[in-house]
């Protein structure tokens, strides 16, 4: 009924509808792409925030997925961070196990959040300082369409983003941080700046990690490359259901999936003219 | 940018949330997460200062570690173990296996279980190597030819032994004419 109402008043719609990407300077200047869009898109997005799991995220992957990655291994007690005490399971001998009932309830979770944002056209940028799994990382970001940053991070690539790229800078939407951790000892300085700049963040912790920054952490093994893997996909597959959804719902063809970041970047230009 | 960057104070949704009601940053200027975060939010808050818990850490044993312990002390292990390889037991699994198997049949007292478990063990390893054995002598391609070849080899010296007998005389060149190749004087004179 409310909502009928809502659909008769004529400005409803330019008052809701929120600009595909509020950040982004180009696009507020140039103003027309949106009169191509149906008014709708707003509408959905706030129609499926009501469904629970509206991308069907929780059948991605089962425990028994999260065991055979060995996600399930933390490190041992005596680097245990005492934030990250409710997510385990118990001490094997020594060695953290975490207990992945907790991890599924998480990494769903984030996944779901990962969709969305996908699905309102949100710009997602991957992190992860080990060395190891550095190469999957930046391959899997770019399946996914996205980004990925996995080298030494300079201070003020957030903070001061307008200064260093002489430019304004659109920063993305969501950071999802494979690993939190630069080394041993301390943390990824992102997960602060991201905190610092309002960007949600999405954190696999291990048991040497401190989770409190991290808005959507997910306790588990961020060393295995086998686990850094399943995280990988899980991931990009949850982008890929937002995004086909968008597509969908737009009426646009649906993207070529596994595209590189060269058709993202062909994609704004399109949008800028 | 609008927002304070004090990420010790609040969280970052609660300091949009502030911005939003004291219309320092206006309903469109939104970011596109908070709204999500709104419907979706996270099982803790991410504040910086949530306090640690002090929840004990919980022991992880089995009732089969006693056994297992007293395998590994008495005999070292000295298992190749393939960690993808997920369709094999590991020895110390056959032998908890076998262990368990035997105890529920009841009967023996556990030392006596432990022996007969070690022996059955041993006795299975010996069977699965003799099938091994059994299953490479039976002929793979390039073990066939490695047959063949020593075969042949033997062949050649039992025709140039019995050349040698029957015509003790000829010489060298002649035993190569003929096609076998080896001469049986020539090849341990030094």
């Amino acid at each position: 009924m409310l909502r009928k109402t809502f659909n008769n008043l004529p400005r409803f719609g330019q008052l809701c509808a929120r600009q595909v990407r509020p950040q982004s300077t180009q696009v507020a200047a140039a103003g027309a792409p949106n009169d191509v869009e149906p008014e709708d898109i707003s509408n959905v997005e706030e129609r499926i925030l009501k469904h629970a799991d509206y991308f069907q995220v929780h059948n991605l992957f089962t425990v028994r997925d999260l065991f055979n990655a060995r996600v399930h291994y933390g490190h041992k007690e005596g680097s245990l961070d005492d934030r990250m005490r409710p997510y385990l399971y118990g001490s094997r001998l020594g060695h953290l196990i975490f207990d992945l009932d907790k991890t599924a309830a998480h990494l769903r979770d984030a996944l779901n959040v990962a969709a969305h944002i996908a699905f309102r056209d949100g710009i997602i940028l991957f992190f992860n300082r080990n060395a190891l799994n550095a190469q999957l990382v930046e391959q899997k970001a770019r399946e996914a369409g996205e980004f990925s940053h996995t080298r030494f991070w300079r201070g003020g690539i957030f903070t001061n983003a307008n200064v260093q790229f002489d430019a304004v800078t659109r920063l993305p939407d969501l950071c999802i941080f494979l690993n939190t951790q630069n080394n041993v000892l301390t943390q990824h300085t992102a997960v602060r700046d991201s905190a610092k700049m309002a960007i949600p963040t999405i954190g696999i912790v291990d048991s040497n990690c401190n989770p409190n920054l991290i808005t959507y952490p997910v306790p588990g093994n961020d060393d295995s490359p086998a686990a850094v893997e399943l995280y990988c996909n899980l991931f990009k597959e949850a982008i890929w259901r937002g995004k086909r959804k968008r597509r969908e719902l737009l009426g646009l063809p649906p993207l070529e999936e596994g595209s590189s970041s060269k058709d993202r970047r062909s994609r704004s230009f399109v949008k800028k003219n | 940018m609008a927002q304070s960057r004090l990420e010790k104070i609040g969280t970052i949704f609660t300091r949009i949330q502030g911005l939003l009601r004291g219309g320092a940053m206006k309903a469109e200027d939104k970011p596109i997460w908070y709204d999500v975060y709104a419907a979706f939010p996270p099982k803790l808050e991410p504040r910086y200062d949530r306090p640690a818990s002090n929840l004990p850490i919980r022991r992880i044993f089995y009732a089969e570690d006693v056994v297992r312990a007293k395998l590994h002390k008495q005999n070292r292990p000295n298992e190749t173990i393939s960690l993808t390889d997920h369709r094999r037991n590991t020895q110390s699994q056959q032998f908890v296996q076998l262990y368990e198997n035997l105890r529920s049949q009841g009967a023996l007292d556990e030392q006596r279980i432990y022996e007969t478990t070690l022996d059955l063990l041993a006795e299975q390893r010996q069977q699965l190597r003799s099938e091994e054995r059994a299953d490479d002598n039976l002929g793979t391609l390039p073990s066939d030819e490695l047959e063949t070849n020593k075969s042949s080899l033997l062949n050649d010296f039992q025709q140039a032994e019995e050349q040698q007998t029957t015509t003790p005389t000829s010489t060298p060149g002649k035993a190569k004419k003929e096609g076998v190749g080896i001469n049986i004087d020539s090849l341990f004179k030094d």
